[in-house]
């Protein structure tokens, strides 16, 4: 879905470039699909069975019993991107489309370790990076992780940044 | 000024192709990097147009109109421009902006949230303190640290003190942006909030942030399942240095927009830290209010503030509270002191400990749910004495720093830091950063306490650190019961329409908010 939305944006910006106005694309809503909406929230109460941790395990298999004995480990308290997913479109179902939009970008970052979204989000604040910088890292967001909605995101924070001339001088 | 600058953008938006080309007079070639941002992300745009020519009265009137759902302002609020929003509040009586409150808080219940600091960073306290802020009813509870070395302490010690006193109260630990991200990571916390936001391109540079960068934290927080709000407020702008000679509200409602934008389920804001500004200026404490009302417009949860002290006058800061107070918002005060003024890091708070009895009478005068009931003597020293003994156990099985027994009895009965035994800051300092170093996670905080026979609170902090994985607190305006049942504004959107109507207080809340212990029988003279 995120890459669906994401080749209509690109393909309607195109059109709008080549001067013919009036291009537009319904966007087709994941929650009018019949998928998730507010009757399913709050997913851990009422479908504890179908939410699973990034690590694959199921919410309602999670026990205290489970931690002690070590079954359970750190890295199972992890959202999965299914479920930010989900949530996303729970948030969308009442008309929330930016926390919806928030939660996909979200979705996407799972994957990245801690200390690299320090890092990035370091790079991201004013004057600490260049524009090359900037590009790199949506880059190797995208190849490593396929964070592709992030890397536009810090493609287009870089363009804004070089016009506003906050970039870090070469 | 606070509201009403002559020098305030006029409202205006026009669309080309799917893309804001004016906002708010601009051109979007002279857009800086916030029009930018909010001109791509904040607006609904299908009916913006539209909107913008309407008229600012009439859409006030909507606001305050008991037959206007709330629905229905929502779908024209969120298509406004700032300067829109900020032209239609400027025409409302802080009286009106008070039924609107009413009308659109997002979440049904109102509730509170707490500071719980101490002068001295003292752990054993910080967890005494928390417990019974949870008994005394507030939702969230907020630390901060005089020390920043002592963060993860802090964050660790609100968070069990806090589940002693009511399992599910939601925690944090306000640090620098990195550091608090790192510490929510971990599990020591369950949100954050001093993710600030600015109304200018200066300060927002002064701020170390761009909108962009803050946008990407929000996403951030949200990839680990953790609840997470921006921060503004009127007068920041000011006190900074760069206001552009804009009102305090038209700054603010730039920085609402950003909020929005990013994607952020809510909002801290009411000037907040910077409330010696606006209060300081004519019709500052409604702009205060006017903050708080844009904020819940624009379907975004409001932590209130009623935070920073800004008067040493009481009937002034308890006038100033009374707006939000009466029609209730999502956390009426963002945070109440739950310590005495000594002690509250946040340079000091509207309300704090020595406050709780008036604030309960208040809302027995007044038949007001302000989020906190009545507690009695016992078993405040109770859960308080339970917080210490469960952290003095986490401390020793997670082989941190001693806390000794008459720090627990001390902890037990302090009413603040002054009462508490000196620690040795050296040896908490290093032990804190040799815990961070181990990578130690809330999990090992679980089996921590398990070991040292705190299974309930065990399980309490299981609960919380479960929250994360089914993300159903993320969604806007969210809390838990205390048994971890998720209510928000997505499963209890407030529905106010007048009456009778949205939140109503059951008998049975009644009587436990008008009981309160110092009440007389006329029998008994």
């Amino acid at each position: 879905m995120d890459q669906e939305q994401l080749i209509r944006q690109i393909m309607a910006e195109v059109m709008t470039s080549l001067g013919k106005d009036g291009v537009t694309f319904q966007k087709k809503s994941p929650a009018a699909a019949g998928t998730i909406g507010r009757d399913q929230y709050p997913l851990g109460e009422k479908m504890p069975d179908k939410v699973k941790s990034a690590t694959g395990k199921v919410l309602s298999d999670f026990s205290l019993e489970k931690l002690k004995n070590g079954e359970l480990t750190a890295e199972d308290f992890r959202i999965a991107p299914e479920t930010l997913e989900m949530q996303a479109q729970v948030a969308e179902s009442v008309d929330r489309e930016s926390l919806a939009r928030n939660m996909r970008r979200a979705a996407e970052l799972i994957a990245v370790p801690d200390d690299q979204l320090l890092i990035i989000y370091n790079s991201l604040r004013p004057y600490r990076s260049t524009k090359a910088e900037l590009y790199g890292i949506a880059d190797e967001l995208e190849k490593k992780y396929k964070c592709t909605v992030n890397a536009a995101f810090i493609r287009e924070a870089a363009d804004v940044y070089e016009k506003r001339g906050r970039l870090k001088a070469d | 000024m606070a509201m009403n600058s002559p020098n305030d953008p006029k409202p205006s938006i026009r669309v080309e192709g799917g893309k804001v080309v004016e906002l708010d007079g601009k051109q979007r070639a002279d857009f800086d990097m916030i029009d930018t941002f909010i001109a791509d992300y904040g607006i609904r745009l299908e009916n913006a147009e539209a909107v913008s020519k309407m008229d600012s009265l009439d859409l006030a009137r909507k606001l305050v109109d008991i037959n206007v759902s709330r629905a229905d302002v929502v779908k024209l609020t969120t298509s406004m421009t700032p300067a829109k929003i900020t032209e239609v509040v400027g025409t409302m009586t802080v009286l009106e902006m008070m039924m609107a409150v009413a009308k659109m808080r997002a979440r049904l219940t109102p509730a509170n949230q707490c500071h719980v600091t101490n002068l001295k960073d003292n752990p054993v306290q910080i967890a005494a303190d928390a417990a019974e802020g949870s008994l005394r009813g507030f939702a969230e509870e907020e630390t901060t640290v005089g020390i920043g070395r002592y963060a993860p302490f802090n964050a660790m010690s609100i968070m069990v003190g806090a589940q002693v006193g009511r399992p599910g109260i939601l925690t944090q630990c306000a640090v620098e942006e990195a550091t608090e991200l790192n510490l929510g990571m971990r599990g020591f916390t369950a949100y954050a909030e001093t993710v600030s936001v600015y109304g200018t391109e200066a300060v927002f540079m002064d701020g170390d942030d761009t909108p962009w960068s803050k946008a990407f934290l929000a996403s951030c927080y949200a990839s680990r399942g953790l609840k997470m709000r921006f921060t503004s407020g009127t007068g920041s702008e000011v006190q900074m240095g760069y206001a552009e000679g804009k009102s305090m509200l038209y700054l603010e409602s730039r920085c609402i927009y950003i909020t929005k934008a990013a994607g952020s389920q809510g909002i801290q804001n009411g000037s907040v830290s910077c409330v010696g500004v606006p209060a300081a200026v004519p019709g500052g404490i409604r702009a205060i209010l006017a903050e708080n009302l844009i904020a819940m417009a624009l379907d975004l949860e409001c932590a209130s503030s009623n935070d920073q002290t800004f008067t040493h006058s009481d009937l002034r800061r308890v006038a100033r509270s009374l707006m939000q107070f009466v029609p209730g918002t999502d956390f009426i005060c963002s945070g109440y002191s739950s310590t005495p003024n000594y002690d509250n890091m946040f340079a000091g708070s509207n309300w704090d400990a020595d406050d709780y009895d008036d604030w309960l009478i208040i809302q027995r005068d007044l038949k007001i749910d302000g989020g906190l009931v009545p507690v009695l003597e016992a078993d405040v020293v109770a859960v308080r004495n339970k917080a210490a003994r469960a952290l003095q156990a986490v401390f020793k099985n997670l082989g941190l720093t001693e806390i000794t027994d008459a720090e627990v009895e001390a902890a037990t009965y302090a009413r603040g830091s002054e009462d508490m035994p000196v620690r040795n800051v050296v040896e908490d300092l290093k032990s804190a950063e040799d815990m961070m170093k181990r990578g130690t996670t809330g999990v090992d905080i679980v089996k921590a306490l398990s070991k040292g026979g705190f299974e309930d609170v065990a399980d309490a902090v299981f609960g919380m650190l479960k929250q994360r994985v089914a993300g159903d607190y993320l969604q806007t305006s969210a809390i838990l019961t205390r048994n971890f049942e998720v209510i928000s504004a997505v499963n209890q959107p407030n529905d106010y329409h007048g009456p009778q109507t949205g939140y109503q207080i059951s008998d049975e809340r009644w009587e436990i908010l008008k009981n309160i212990r110092q009440a007389i029988s006329p029998e008994s003279i």
